[in-house]
């Protein structure tokens, strides 16, 4: 009897399993590549392009839409300029503010399940319904914030309607909005440290600041940059709250304007395609070298344990 | 060596001053939110009076006549809609990818692996154009699917089914294959019901994401007919700003799921947003 040989049979077996596994990933491979990897390389072609979204056909201009962003639209660089200062103070102040809430809620106290709960629901609960709870807080005229820094003999400042308080306001909102994310992860850092080293540090004498400053804290540089990776990639894409803050605006004299909103102006309200695609490919290109910098920079100063 | 333990707790201070600091801290975050309910239930009149009025006045009939400056049961149900929309696909998505890679061996998996490493590093906002331009191809624009197919595969819920799947025994599927058992069958009846950890983690993290979504349902819905909630608030709100008390209202009905949710199920959710520092 004539026999197939088996290695025919294993082929044929691996040839039908490589098809039943591309059959399990083809769902998720399509939309990655759909409305993910395609976009990606597709705004670089869009950016050589001029076009209204609307009307017709897009023509070709080269680089003209890069000259334009580049070298002739000052509002672009005040977006990027604005995104800077949102990101240079939002993330240190909310990275500061979660370790020391991290430090405080990590010891075992009543009620500290609802303490760190409070902390951290802003940052799941939506961007619309708790800003237009803030754009009351900070009313100039009627808000309560205001009305605390009157009753402490303090000028309120204008908030929203301020060119120079616009960005503050925003900075404060969020802020508030993803502290809970750094206490979360830097309380999940804290429970893996090992217990010995403060120990023996406490023998030796060491206080609790400099427990803190010579143990905790170098061994938490991992969890530090890695918040401070998530944090700043995070603050160089806020749109939504400058939308809703301003009213679809920017602010006053667009001084609420960051690199997201920009983009999804020229995109949405004035439907620049090919310059928002050139906007696009900034960002892209900015976003990239951020998270390269940070890895390079991750793998030479982080302590690891 | 002696195995590394836990830190119990860091020590840093004990007194009144650091207890207080502790309340006081966490009062300010949860701050805006009483501050919404005070809101949502002041007087007409309230609002404009100096000083604010710092308790509610119990002005229940708020939440009833909101009801007539929107279309909420719309809006609801299409937020619904998109929000289950959204979470099942990801489910399917995620359990059949993250199996493949965890459990099936096939040539070019190296390679579809990276390709999903890659893209995770894509920011959305980067293909806001170019996915408007494609659903305005497909005639998807004012749609319930241009609002949750775009987002249907989450490279987080990927990974996290893949590490699930990857801790199971392989005696497992050898057992299930002796039975005459296959892929979909063993998944669908043995792998994914022993992964509902990490299923509920991704459908929390979905829920929360599909319920809070804004900037990409405002750019592709035109019409209450298919807007979420967030969208419906966000126009509600720049267009009658004199009825501030109705406005914190709906923005209460509308947060009051997810904080609803996040109260349940606060646990898995950390523990998920925790381990990736991102929503989605």
């Amino acid at each position: 009897v004539y026999q197939i040989p088996e290695h025919l049979f294993a082929r044929r077996r691996a040839a039908r399993g490589a098809l039943g596994a591309y059959a399990f990933l083809a769902p998720a491979l399509a939309v990655l590549l759909l409305f993910l990897l395609v976009p990606a390389v597709w705004v670089f072609g869009l950016s050589l392009f001029r076009w209204d979204l609307i009307a017709n056909s897009p023509t070709f201009v080269g680089l003209a839409n890069f000259e334009r962003l580049l070298l002739r639209d000052d509002l672009w660089w005040q977006s990027v300029r604005q995104t800077v200062y949102y990101a240079a103070v939002s993330v240190p102040a909310g990275m500061a503010l979660g370790l020391l809430l991290a430090v405080l809620l990590s010891a075992r106290m009543p009620g500290r399940g609802l303490l760190r709960g409070a902390v951290f629901a802003p940052y799941v609960t939506p961007f619309v319904a708790t800003i237009v709870i803030w754009l009351w807080i900070l009313n100039p005229d009627y808000g309560v914030l205001n009305a605390a820094l009157r009753a402490l003999h303090l000028p309120g400042p204008s908030w929203t309607r301020s060119q120079d308080w616009i960005m503050p306001a925003l900075i404060l909102y969020g802020v508030w909005q993803h502290t809970g994310l750094n206490l979360v992860v830097y309380l999940a850092g804290l429970a893996n440290l090992p217990a010995h080293l403060h120990e023996a540090a406490r023998v030796d004498g060491a206080g609790p600041w400099s427990v803190f400053w010579r143990v905790t804290w170098p061994l938490l540089s991992p969890t530090t940059y890695f918040l401070l990776f998530v944090n700043l990639i995070g603050s160089f894409k806020v749109v939504v709250p400058v939308y809703v803050f301003t009213n679809n605006t920017g602010g006053p004299d667009h001084a609420a304007e960051t690199i997201g909103f920009y983009l999804y102006q020229q995109a949405f309200a004035f439907f620049h395609a090919g310059y928002a695609g050139a906007i696009s490919v900034a960002f892209f290109v900015l976003i990239l070298a951020g998270t390269g910098l940070q890895l390079r920079l991750s793998s030479r100063r982080v302590f690891y344990t | 060596v002696r195995p590394l333990q836990p830190a119990r707790r860091v020590r840093l201070g004990r007194g009144a001053p650091v207890l207080a600091l502790r309340y006081l801290l966490a009062a300010a975050f949860a701050f805006p939110f009483y501050w919404m309910l005070v809101l949502s239930l002041n007087r007409a009149d309230a609002i404009l009076q100096l000083p604010p009025h710092l308790w509610p006045q119990w002005q229940v009939q708020n939440y009833a006549e909101v009801w007539r400056f929107a279309n909420w049961p719309g809006l609801f149900a299409n937020t619904v809609a998109t929000t289950a929309g959204r979470v099942g696909l990801a489910l399917v998505t995620s359990t059949l990818a993250g199996y493949a890679f965890a459990s099936m061996r096939f040539p070019g998996r190296a390679a579809a692996f990276g390709l999903v490493l890659a893209v995770s590093m894509v920011p959305t906002e980067v293909t806001l154009v170019p996915n408007y331009i494609t659903l305005a191809r497909l005639g998807w624009i004012d749609t319930y699917q241009a609002q949750f197919v775009p987002l249907a595969a989450s490279v987080f819920g990927i990974f996290l089914m893949r590490q699930y799947f990857l801790t199971l025994p392989r005696d497992l599927w050898e057992a299930a294959q002796l039975d005459g058992c296959g892929h979909l069958r063993y998944l669908w009846s043995i792998a994914a019901p022993l992964a509902r950890p990490a299923l509920v983690t991704i459908a929390l993290l979905q829920f929360i994401e599909g319920w809070n979504a804004f900037l990409w349902p405002l750019i592709v819905t035109e019409t209450d007919r298919v807007r979420p909630l967030q969208v419906g608030l966000a126009a509600f709100s720049f267009t009658d700003s004199t009825r501030p008390e109705l406005l914190a209202a709906g923005a209460f009905m509308t947060t009051l799921p997810i904080l609803i949710v996040f109260l349940l199920a606060q646990r898995q959710l950390v523990g998920g947003i925790a381990s990736t520092g991102i929503r989605g």
